[in-house]
């Protein structure tokens, strides 16, 4: 409780912000007030994925335009922004997984681990390939794409979030929590660390689908049949059968959501035990 | 209070005041009771309960139903079910001893149902789930702010469904179908059929059915509800009722201010907090030795420990 | 004497793709090429020897933003292969998702080209994330747009981005007397917004189109008024949601479609030798690069009676509507006025809508190899997807999406127009390029399609 409470004041004390410009402010408007100064900036490197990740971003809605105002700074985002080239960031959202034969790709990877405090892999792709596990090349104009990697397995990740797409609200928390991670006061920081922890973990391992369900939850005798990964998995994949999950494998497509959602894969009573008030404290930053 | 029974704001012995709901209810027709007002008063506008077939027959839309064909349904198999109405809630009440995976639609209540305050009833671990997906929504887009009340009930063990069909059918030697109600209470477990039989099991019988998901589960009071639930502790058909969250709070004081309960103070019934307490601290004990149990599983293997 | 500029990755639109064009003196564009650059996942070919239901899933995640047309396009095209007709309410919750998800793309395009335009009256360009008025409120209302959309999209679709309620032989579940109620105040309350949103947007565009000269980058350009201007023609294939039977839609006949690669199409290889640091953000790719469209394409160019044509809002209202406006100002204008027709075709839909009837057909055949097709009108254009399901594995499946149409399209729209507004132009088009990232190459197929339609 002790984290929370100093969450909160900080709360208090940040809500009357100027309101920033981002980097697809046109060159020829000067006239705006510059970045708050505390915000983090934020860089967003789009490789094989679909943008379902960045609509998913963008759903965040009006909230959006309030992380916007009070928290990020959008340095590098080609799909909404103007900025071309990978800039120098706090964190970077990395969406979709890696053509190791495309030449740009891998660079562009390379680039953005090197230019980056904190790399968030967003969504499956990016994640754990997602459904350019499947590929296996032979489509023109260039039938030698062929070979995609989750990111994870070309650079070092810090912090994963699974799912296809994944949520607004766990991007907007995940935004949030690294704001506070990187620009709190030390006890914002516990809160933020204590929070992104399993997210951290998640990175140990670079493959998860249905079969992640079974040799992690169900085979270790942990399952006890609550249906939250029928209800995470996007492609209805999973249905639960006598109180017990069944995966059509034929379905998934390696997504991680129901894995990650799954209360038995990982469950911190640090965090989750004070849902209520961090739940409180992020809609509060958002207002 | 000790960590075993989780954060709250009050706890108290309660009942419903509504005789015809308690006919339904497996003790104090606190869960049913709730979720009536809270529909009336537009807190929620459906909730996720545990229904039976009889209730999916009625109500084919409202059900996920799994693979089986719908007359291999067997009794006392839980549909998870979303309600709207206090008729249908009353077709739902009572307690089923096996898995109702009602997380399952938590999802599809803000999509297909159209629901915007959901209300969701569950065990401890369903709680967790809950709070899981509302803080870490990795799956669940748009549905923490959606839940309006959760419900948690205090729980030992659950069940797989074949456990149950074998403690009733060959243990208890009764039919499910002539069943009316199960109860575990009093280091018992107890049948009791329609016609007005009654058979106890010692829970020692119990033990080797139990779901094994229950063996490293570590809340028995359902700390993380809204309000949570459960018998141990009042008299015979009265209810335990903890208050938790600001939620729970503001829910409680309007159904005591219209009178959807009658309560008496926790410290003047028996067996009482005392009870729920010791409980609770077996439940957590037994179950922590066996995570440290898993940890030297094999040789110089361990088996999985999903607490972080 | 000509030169070459390379504008490289182009900015807000879906993908990776890059611009290069040949420029006289004046720096307007001789010959340009927008190509795509975007890894080729192969979605085609990971598809084969898959299951149907798998394969329109995977085909969804080809594009985040019209993730429904792909994904709508792949069922049916399976379902015309196995021969399986859906439920009347099955098709309706499909019409439904179609036209939220119209909606929630056509206010995030207004977002992406805000920025190229001015506020009118003034000399100040839009950035859509100020804080300031006018324009938060623009924002704001774009956001609430994109939220009505993708949350009747969700409840028709059971999730907004990738559906997850579609299946093969129709959807798993209808929705709730509940859903329905809630799917029709949201779309009322989106027909105020829609009106406001769509006139706010139109009166931008053309104070933009009026203008003699526009700033990119502190470089003053003249603005030609027959910027974007083709003569390629058009095609649709319905107002708003597609088809999979040539008697319902003769204008889509796959017969009259032929693909040629890139190699036939693009420029070859070139040195840029105009460099230009002023442009935003992070100028044009260094003089002295190599650049080679033919080979770095990763789209062929698909040809409808021997020409490429335009797909998308334009060719859609001049099909079905009379529409007469060119150019990439008619194009941005067509997309404005679709606002308010997605929402009253969305209305009668959920009006129609019976949520006690059944939405999975009773029969879902195995297939036989026929070939089935699908088309689908996404946000950005005709969308047509091809399979063949033969014993419940798709044998064969191709994707002809509105992106890939636009590419041949648009660079010839690009003739005639300062190469600063090139990307302007492009956008007009409203791209999603990881969709267009693929080649049919029907040639050899071509008879076999012919004669199974015949029969
Ligand atoms: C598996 C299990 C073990 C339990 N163990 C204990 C215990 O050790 N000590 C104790 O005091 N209480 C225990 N309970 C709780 C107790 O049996 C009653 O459910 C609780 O007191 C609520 O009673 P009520 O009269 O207020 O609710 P009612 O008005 O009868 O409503 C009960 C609600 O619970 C739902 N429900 C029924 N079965 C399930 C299920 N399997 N999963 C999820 N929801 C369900 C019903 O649909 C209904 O909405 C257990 C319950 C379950 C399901
Ligand atoms: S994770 Fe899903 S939404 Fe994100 S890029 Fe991959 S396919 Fe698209
Ligand atoms: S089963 Fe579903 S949720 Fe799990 S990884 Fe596969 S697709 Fe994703
Ligand atoms: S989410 Fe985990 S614990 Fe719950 S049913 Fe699925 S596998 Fe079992
Ligand atoms: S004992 Fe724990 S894991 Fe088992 S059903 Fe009860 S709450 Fe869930």
């Amino acid at each position: 409780m002790g984290l929370l409470s100093i969450f909160k004041k900080k709360d208090a004390s940040a809500e009357p912000q100027k309101p920033a410009s981002v980097a697809s402010k046109p060159a020829e408007t000067k006239k705006e007030v510059k970045p708050v100064a505390d915000k983090i900036t934020l860089g967003y490197t789009h490789l094989s994925g679909c943008t379902g990740c960045t609509v998913a971003l963008a759903d965040n809605y009006a909230g959006l335009l309030t992380l916007l105002d009070k928290y990020v700074d959008l340095k590098y985002m080609p799909t909404l922004a103007d900025a071309r080239h990978i800039q120098k960031v706090d964190v970077s959202f990395v969406e979709g997984s890696v053509c190791i034969n495309d030449k740009l790709a891998v660079e562009e990877i390379k680039e953005t681990r090197e230019k980056s405090a904190i790399v968030v892999a967003l969504g499956g792709c990016a994640c754990y390939g997602n459904i350019t596990r499947f590929s296996r090349g032979g489509q023109q104009n260039q039938p030698a794409h062929e070979a995609y990697l989750p990111i994870g397995d070309l650079i070092k990740v810090d912090v994963f979030i699974p799912g296809c797409a994944p949520t607004p609200q766990m991007i907007r928390n995940v935004a949030v929590m690294a704001y506070l991670l990187l620009k709190g006061t030390k006890e914002q920081k516990d809160l933020a660390t204590a929070f992104l922890t399993p997210l951290m973990k998640l990175t140990e391992k670079n493959e998860a689908c249905f079969c992640e369900l079974m040799t992690q939850v169900i085979n270790q005798g942990l399952c006890m049949g609550c249906g939250t990964c029928a209800a995470a998995c996007p492609v209805n994949a999973i249905t639960m059968e006598y109180g017990k999950p069944q995966g059509e494998r034929d379905l998934c497509i390696k997504c991680g959501a129901c894995y990650s959602q799954c209360p038995r894969s990982w469950f911190s009573f640090d965090v989750v035990e004070n849902y209520e008030a961090i739940n409180e404290a992020i809609m509060a930053a958002l207002q | 209070m000790g960590a075993e029974l989780g954060k709250y704001k009050s706890v108290i012995s309660a009942r419903s005041t509504d005789k015809e709901l308690l006919k339904h209810a497996q003790d104090g027709g606190i869960v049913s009771s709730l979720f009536a007002f809270a529909l009336d008063e537009g807190i929620i506008d459906g909730a996720i309960v545990a229904a039976s077939k009889e209730f999916a027959a009625k109500n084919p839309s409202k059900v996920i139903i799994d693979s089986s064909n719908f007359d291999m349904i067997e009794p006392w198999r839980p549909i998870p079910a979303i309600v709207n109405t206090k008729a249908e809630l009353l077709a739902a009440a009572g307690t089923k001893y096996n898995i109702s995976p009602n997380v399952a639609l938590l999802k599809e209540a803000t999509r297909a149902f159209g629901l915007d305050k959901i209300g969701i009833v569950g065990t401890p671990c369903q709680m967790q789930a809950v709070r899981k997906a509302q803080l870490y929504p990795i799956g669940m887009r748009d549905v923490g702010a959606s839940i309006a009340l959760a419900v948690g009930i205090f729980c030992m063990e659950n069940f797989p469904y074949q456990s149950i069909l074998q403690l009733v059918e060959d243990h208890a030697a009764m039919k499910l179908e002539s069943v009316k109600k199960m109860e575990i209470g009093k280091g018992k477990f107890w049948v009791y059929g329609k016609r007005g039989q009654v058979v106890q099991l010692p829970l020692k019988v119990t033990h080797k059915y139990e779901q094994p998901g229950c063996h490293v589960c570590l809340d028995y009071v359902a700390n993380l509800g809204d309000i949570s639930t459960g018998s141990v502790g009042s008299p015979d058909g009265w209810s335990t009722v903890f208050v938790r969250s600001k939620i729970g709070d503001s829910v409680w004081a309007k159904a005591m201010a219209a009178g959807v309960f009658e309560t008496q103070p926790m410290e003047k019934v028996k067996p009482g907090l005392e009870l729920v307490t010791k409980l609770a601290n077996e439940k957590i004990t037994k179950n922590k030795a066996t995570l440290e149990a898993r940890k030297t599983f094999g040789v110089g293997k361990a088996l999985r420990n999903p607490y972080i | 004497m000509s030169k070459v500029v390379e504008i490289s990755p182009t900015t807000r639109h879906e993908g990776h793709s890059k611009l290069t064009l040949k420029v006289n003196d004046q720096g307007i564009i001789e010959t340009g090429n927008w190509c795509s650059i975007t890894p080729v996942r192969g979605v085609e070919k990971l598809a084969v020897g898959k299951t149907p239901e798998q394969v329109p899933k995977i085909a969804s995640r080809v594009c985040g933003i019209c993730p429904i047309a792909h994904c709508l396009a792949a069922t049916e095209a399976m379902e015309a292969s196995i021969k399986c007709e859906i439920p009347n309410d099955a098709k309706l919750l499909r019409q439904i998702l179609q036209l939220a998800n119209r909606l929630h793309s056509h206010a995030l395009h207004d977002i992406l080209i805000l920025p190229d335009f001015y506020i009118p009256g003034t000399e100040t360009k839009i950035n859509p994330f100020t804080a300031e008025e006018p324009v938060r409120t623009v924002a704001k209302r774009i956001q609430r747009l994109r939220e009505i959309g993708q949350t009747i999209g969700q409840i028709a679709g059971g999730d907004c981005i990738h559906p997850r309620n579609t299946r093969i032989g129709g959807m798993y579940r209808n929705v709730s007397e509940q859903a329905k109620t809630k799917m029709y105040d949201l779309a009322k309350e989106g027909l105020v917004l829609a009106h406001a949103q769509s006139e706010f947007m139109i009166a931008v565009i053309r104070n933009y189109h009026k203008r003699d000269f526009v700033d990119v980058g502190g470089m003053k350009v003249p603005m030609p008024k027959d910027l974007g201007y083709h003569s390629q023609g058009y095609l649709a294939t319905h107002p708003f949601y597609g088809s999979s039977s040539l008697e319902e839609c003769p204008t889509w006949d796959p017969r009259r479609f032929k693909e040629a690669r890139p190699w036939d199409w693009y420029m070859g290889e070139m040195t840029v030798d105009l460099e230009e640091p002023r442009y935003p953000i992070g100028g044009t790719t260094k003089a002295g690069t190599k650049v080679n469209p033919q080979m770095e394409a990763c789209t062929g160019i698909p040809m409808y009676d021997g020409q490429p044509v335009e797909v998308g809002p334009r060719a859609r209202l001049v099909t079905y509507k009379n529409f007469d406006e060119k150019g990439t100002l008619g194009q941005n204008v067509a997309r404005e006025m679709e606002y308010q027709d997605s929402l009253y075709e969305m209305l009668d839909c959920i009006d129609e809508l019976n949520t006690a009837g059944k939405v999975v057909a009773d029969y879902i055949p195995n297939g036989d190899g026929s070939l089935g097709w699908a088309s689908n009108e996404a946000p950005r254009g005709t969308d047509v997807h091809l399979a063949r399901v033969k014993d419940w594995k798709v044998q064969y499946f191709s994707m002809l999406v509105p992106t890939t149409w636009n590419f041949a399209t648009c660079s010839a729209a690009l003739r005639g127009a300062p190469w600063q507004l090139a990307e302007v132009i492009m956008r007009g088009y409203d791209p999603c390029v990881s969709c267009a990232t693929h080649m049919v190459v029907l040639d050899e197929d071509n008879k076999l399609v012919a004669q199974k339609l015949i029969q």
